[in-house]
């Protein structure tokens, strides 16, 4: 039976729940299951993923290892592909799996897939291009593949497991990028966490003085705030603080007004819990229509000033 | 300090996407193409080092047909010194790796003391490029990096984490950098640097001449697309139809019925 490999991640001292993910993916791929967990003092973690699905857990204890560093894990996670003699290695897409895993690719000669939604007989892997507006079916031709996974994509695997542990030995000495500190999000300024309704504005928009101009005055007729798509931020005419995603704030608001936003995944992740999502934008294709209840393909130059004055008048 | 930086150039962002005639790709005959922009930035980056230090050598690569050389004049007319394109139909086909291969050559020729990229492209979302390259030139590298301050030894990089979080990391020369929108604001081509940009050196390749025979390209990929396609629509949302009034009187009927009006 075909060797994989699961790189499990810690969070706040545990095992983080994307890597039970990767278990369930494993699982669906099919194969003897092997994982690797990097740290230092995760003796007790390890123990953990290997009593809940993830196989036999090679342990790279070392002091060295405390923070991430791409060096030290991508020599790790070699050796423990060594070890297990794995055909498979599988990452979740995330800060440390978009970071290092195709540079373990590159040095496996190894196939690479970058965040897989899910997997199908083949095995081919199917994942989102050109900003969501596509899927591929990606099949490797033979031998080794990397993958990452997309986090969330599947159910995370909570059964059990007969798995052990082994102290794996990797010696890194060396190791040139160092680990200076983290940061956390500063909050200041806007917590569009705790608005009941989010009136936000993407690349559609166009200008900054279009802000203030168009999308405020909803927001504020409505009781609401102004958020906005990474593009906008990235352009400067927003600050971070307005930014709705993966990378800015993520919201759940009763009402979820999306102007001018295509629609791609890391924003998505930032507002598709909202309780009601309204898109209006000129492309029928965008997928924000996907994740939206009430959508509206037209020009949102005409669409939101209308509907402001309404919004004005019905509360009189 | 000499500087690569490396570029793709990328279906426009509005560009209709249509599957080409086997369905493994869109049909790039007719729609509009523009430098990656995430490795717009990535230029922004190098151009600043230069600013701050004219000695710097900023060398802009790109691999592609015909219509990648206007990708490296406006990068050239943007300021950079000079650009190499690799040009070769026995690179098509290539995957990540082969693409990460074209451009060490080009790297091992260059002798950067920093890589600088975007973090992905807009087309393919993979960020596979990056890290392969920094593995292939043994240097060390980061990935989102939303801020590089240049010191003596190397660069001291803030990565982009999840929810807003920021990790700081020290990295020495040579090593790579793949940056993540946002981190400074790109600038635009001058007519006098447009001008000017006529002149610079644009260095065409083959794979052959970067000693690359049978090392990329369709038959050395190690993973294909299959297939490209439309995601499958879930139920989507109810489009509303009519005139403006009639969507926004339906609109405003919606946001009552959800007591929020």
């Amino acid at each position: 039976m075909a060797s994989i490999l699961l790189v499990a991640e810690l969070q706040k001292g545990a095992i983080r729940e994307a890597s039970y993910e990767l278990v369930a993916f494993a699982k669906k791929l099919g194969g003897d299951l092997h994982s690797v967990v990097l740290g230092s003092g995760i003796a007790g973690e390890a123990e953990a993923l290997a009593k809940r699905g993830g196989g036999k857990v090679y342990v790279c204890d070392d002091a060295a290892l405390a923070n991430y560093n791409v060096d030290g894990w991508a020599k790790a996670v070699r050796a423990a592909a060594d070890a297990s003699g794995a055909e498979t290695v599988l990452f979740s897409n995330t800060p440390v799996g978009w970071d290092v895993a195709a540079r373990v690719a590159a040095g496996l000669d190894a196939a690479f897939v970058s965040d897989a939604f899910d997997v199908r007989p083949g095995p081919v892997f199917v994942r989102r291009i050109f900003n969501g507006k596509l899927d591929a079916e990606v099949a490797p031709v033979a031998g080794k593949v990397v993958v990452t996974v997309q986090p969330g994509a599947l159910a995370a695997f909570e059964g059990t497991g007969s798995g052990s542990t082994e102290r794996l030995s990797v010696d890194l000495s060396g190791l040139r990028a160092k680990f200076v500190e983290t940061k956390v999000a500063s909050s200041k300024g806007v917590d569009l966490t705790k608005a009941e309704i989010i009136v936000s504005g993407g690349r559609g928009v166009g200008a900054p003085e279009k802000f203030p101009e168009v999308i405020q005055p909803l927001a504020s007729a409505l009781g609401g705030a102004m958020g906005a798509s990474r593009p906008v931020v990235d352009a400067g005419w927003l600050p971070h603080e307005y930014q709705v995603g993966s990378s800015g704030q993520v919201v759940t608001p009763k009402l979820y007004i999306a102007c001018g936003i295509s629609g791609a995944i890391q924003h998505l992740v930032g507002m598709k819990g909202s309780n009601y999502i309204i898109a209006i934008n000129k492309d029928a294709d965008a997928p924000i229509f996907e994740v939206a209840q009430l959508g509206v393909v037209g020009d949102l130059f005409e669409i939101v000033p209308k509907l402001t004055a309404a919004v004005k008048t019905a509360k009189g | 300090m000499k500087i690569l930086v490396c570029l793709k150039q990328v279906p426009h962002q509005d560009a209709r996407l249509d599957l080409n005639a086997d369905g493994s790709w869109i049909k790039e005959d007719g729609i509009k193409f523009e430098i990656n922009s995430y490795d717009t930035f990535a230029l922004e980056e190098a151009l600043r080092i230069k600013d701050a230090d004219p000695t710097s050598e900023v060398v802009v690569a790109s691999i592609g047909p015909d219509r990648v050389t206007q990708a490296l004049r406006t990068a050239l007319g943007m300021g950079a010194d000079r650009a190499v394109h690799v040009k070769d139909a026995a690179v098509d086909g290539s995957d990540s790796l082969g693409i990460a291969r074209v451009l060490a050559a080009i790297a091992t020729e260059v002798g950067p003391d920093v890589v600088l990229m975007g973090l992905m492209s807009e087309d393919n979302n993979a960020s596979a490029v990056p890290p392969m390259l920094a593995e292939l030139m043994g240097v060390p590298h980061a990935t989102a990096v939303v801020k590089a301050d240049k010191g003596a030894a190397g660069f001291r990089v803030e990565r982009e984490l999840e929810g807003g979080a920021l990790e700081v990391v020290d990295l020495p020369l040579p090593c790579l950098l793949a940056v993540q929108t946002g981190l400074n604001q790109v600038r635009y081509a001058s007519l006098k640097g447009i001008m000017a940009a006529k002149k610079k050196p644009l260095d065409v390749k083959t794979a052959e001449a970067l000693g690359l025979t049978g090392k990329v390209g369709a038959g050395a990929a190690k993973a294909t697309i299959r297939k490209v396609y439309h995601p499958p629509k879930g139920e989507g949302a109810e489009i509303l139809s009519g005139s403006a009034d009639e969507v926004v009187a339906k609109l405003v009927g919606k946001i009552k019925e959800l007591g929020l009006l």
